[in-house]
């Protein structure tokens, strides 16, 4: 079992409790870090406890960032320690209540500069690869690092590629990429390590929207295959507006 | 519409005390490198210490205005001219219609800030003003500022704020605090992966130079490699905050400044306490520094008079100051 008995509870800095339920990435310890953080939110929604400012969710870990002159850190560990319970002994999909996204992707050439290169690794065709890619279900493990940055899994064994040896200075934002068992979308224009396979027109994240970006941490990401032509139909529309 | 026009500047931008409540989204907080001189600037022109301020970074800058305005230079020790005649730093200065405030690099300390009775008045992006250049947005365009660029001002009843801050100061030991002397003492708690790092004792030990490959997003550190962290790798990505210290298997640190991204993979050894992360902003390279641990109920107490400070900062009158403090430097 990879999931910790009791849930590592951390203080740092005179603000933040830290909470690890494990040190690996994987789904079930990744669905409890999920049912855990929207139990805290909604505790916090209720009301019931005071101080909680901001709480961040992560592959195998969450934050919790509290005013020290409005919230007691016990108060809060103890909040987490029960919630933690609670969570272990229900149904996380009954917690979890995941939206699915569809999203188009033009897969290959100037989108997808990496599909190459993953083939050869995964010794297929890149049609195969393209197949393999549009054929699961992935889970937003988390959002991070870059503005909208959603890190999917887990893309199957056969096209798992490592990062890129040194990483590009700019990738464009949505474009589609794979690193190790990790799928992800660039929300943002930023520096990039991970093997680019594709790229969606659709506007992943978009700061003048709030939210900015529909998909929430423990959503379904499902991806399919489109022509270039159609990429210019569909750019720049916002990925909350197609789909709901 | 009233504004302020930038003739000249170096590395500069709007940035306000950041923007909560998205990092969950992977937004960052970014905002003020140093959050208590921004809150300062503001509430000696009479705003609220949240309303944006320009932030200078180790160089210049020179505005001009187009209307009468209250301004208020804080942070580094810099010569600040108002058309040519030198005026004072931490206290409001008035400036007319076609007036120019020259700010001068850096003498002391690394970060300016300079603010302008009602604020800035760029439009909110995800509830902040604060830019967030890396992915272009906040601020004015999402980007750092140019010369020829126009900032709007929110209108203000200049005579009567006048009133309130004229002949008020901010207190010593926030300017003090600025200018860094010697090798400067940095706060810290454990960090969340603490305990990772079996030699973690000897970065208690260390003395550090602020690298000059040091920018908004992190403050590299130079000085004694730690052994652990070469073995360690990556973990799988956590939260991580202004203040965090990580340790890539280079072993040399990383202190996460104001555009801190919103997670990482690298272990957090120590966390650097928020106003002492304000101090280490102020550390120009080269810079030494070392790390000093507190328990975390003194962690605590620091940041709850350091929230109250930044909420309400609070100004003396010029008369009860001493003048000593001031020059000291």
């Amino acid at each position: 079992m990879v999931i910790y008995e009791r849930p590592k509870v951390r203080r740092s800095g005179g603000y933040v409790i830290h909470v690890e339920l494990c040190n690996e990435i994987s789904l079930d310890c990744n669905k409890l870090v999920h049912a855990l953080y929207y139990k805290v939110l909604e505790t916090v929604k209720e009301g019931s406890v005071r101080g909680i400012e901001e709480v961040v969710p992560a592959y195998s870990s969450l934050s919790i960032f509290y005013d020290p002159r409005q919230a007691s850190w016990r108060r809060i560990a103890e909040l987490i320690e029960s919630l933690w319970s609670e969570a272990r002994a229900t149904d996380v999909s009954k917690i979890l209540k995941p939206r699915r996204f569809r999203i188009p992707v033009v897969y290959g050439g100037e989108y997808g500069p990496d599909l190459p290169s993953v083939a050869e690794h995964a010794k297929l065709d890149p049609d195969e690869v393209v197949r393999i890619h549009t054929s699961r279900t992935y889970v937003c493990y988390m959002l991070g690092f870059t503005p909208g940055f959603v890190y999917l899994g887990d893309v199957d064994e056969r096209i798992a590629t490592p990062r890129l040896p040194s990483p590009r200075t700019r990738v464009a934002p949505g474009s589609v990429g794979i690193a190790g068992r990790q799928t992800g979308i660039y929300g943002v224009e930023s520096p990039g390590g991970w093997r680019l396979i594709g790229r969606t027109p659709l506007k992943t994240f978009d700061p003048r929207r709030d939210p900015p970006t529909p998909i929430r941490p423990g959503d379904l990401v499902e991806f399919y295959r489109i022509e270039p032509e159609e990429f210019e139909k569909l750019r720049g529309v916002y990925l909350g507006e197609v789909i709901q | 519409m009233s504004f302020v026009e930038v003739v000249s500047c170096g590395i500069a931008s709007v940035q306000d005390l950041g923007r909560r409540g998205y990092r969950a989204l992977g937004v960052p907080v970014s905002g003020a490198m140093d959050r208590l001189a921004a809150a300062y600037a503001n509430a000696l022109v009479g705003n609220d210490p949240r309303e944006a301020v320009i932030e200078v970074i180790g160089s210049g800058i020179e505005l001009m205005f187009f209307s009468s305005a209250i301004v208020a230079v804080t942070g580094a020790k810099c010569v600040v001219e108002l058309d040519g005649a030198e005026v004072r730093e931490w206290q409001p200065i008035r400036a007319r219609a076609g007036s120019r405030l020259r700010v001068s690099p850096p003498m002391h300390g690394f970060v300016t800030y300079i603010a302008v009775s009602g604020g800035i008045d760029v439009e909110p992006v995800l509830g902040s003003r604060a830019t967030y250049a890396r992915a272009g947005f906040g601020g004015f365009e999402g980007r750092y500022l140019r010369s020829g660029d126009r900032l709007p001002l929110k209108p203000i009843d200049i005579d009567s704020t006048w009133r309130r801050v004229s002949g008020m100061i901010a207190p010593d030991y926030v300017r003090l605090a600025r200018a860094p002397l010697g090798v400067v003492e940095l706060r810290v708690t454990k960090g969340v992966n603490s305990d990772l790092f079996e030699d973690i004792d000897s970065m208690l030990r260390a003395t550090y130079t602020v690298s000059p490959q040091s920018d908004r997003m992190g403050y590299r550190l130079e000085g004694p490699k730690l052994e652990s962290a070469t073995k360690l790798g990556r973990l799988p990505s956590l939260p991580v905050d202004r203040g965090y210290v990580q340790v890539p298997p280079s072993g040399l640190p990383i202190v996460l400044m104001s555009d801190s991204q919103t997670t990482g993979g690298y272990a957090v050894a120590l966390h650097v306490l928020p106003p002492d992360v304000d101090k280490l902003a102020q550390c120009p390279p080269g810079t030494q520094v070392r790390f000093v641990e507190v328990d975390y109920e003194e962690a605590e107490k620091a940041v709850r008079r350091y929230l109250e400070d930044l909420e309400k900062p609070e100004l003396v009158s010029v008369e009860e100051e001493s003048e000593y403090a001031y020059y000291v430097s």
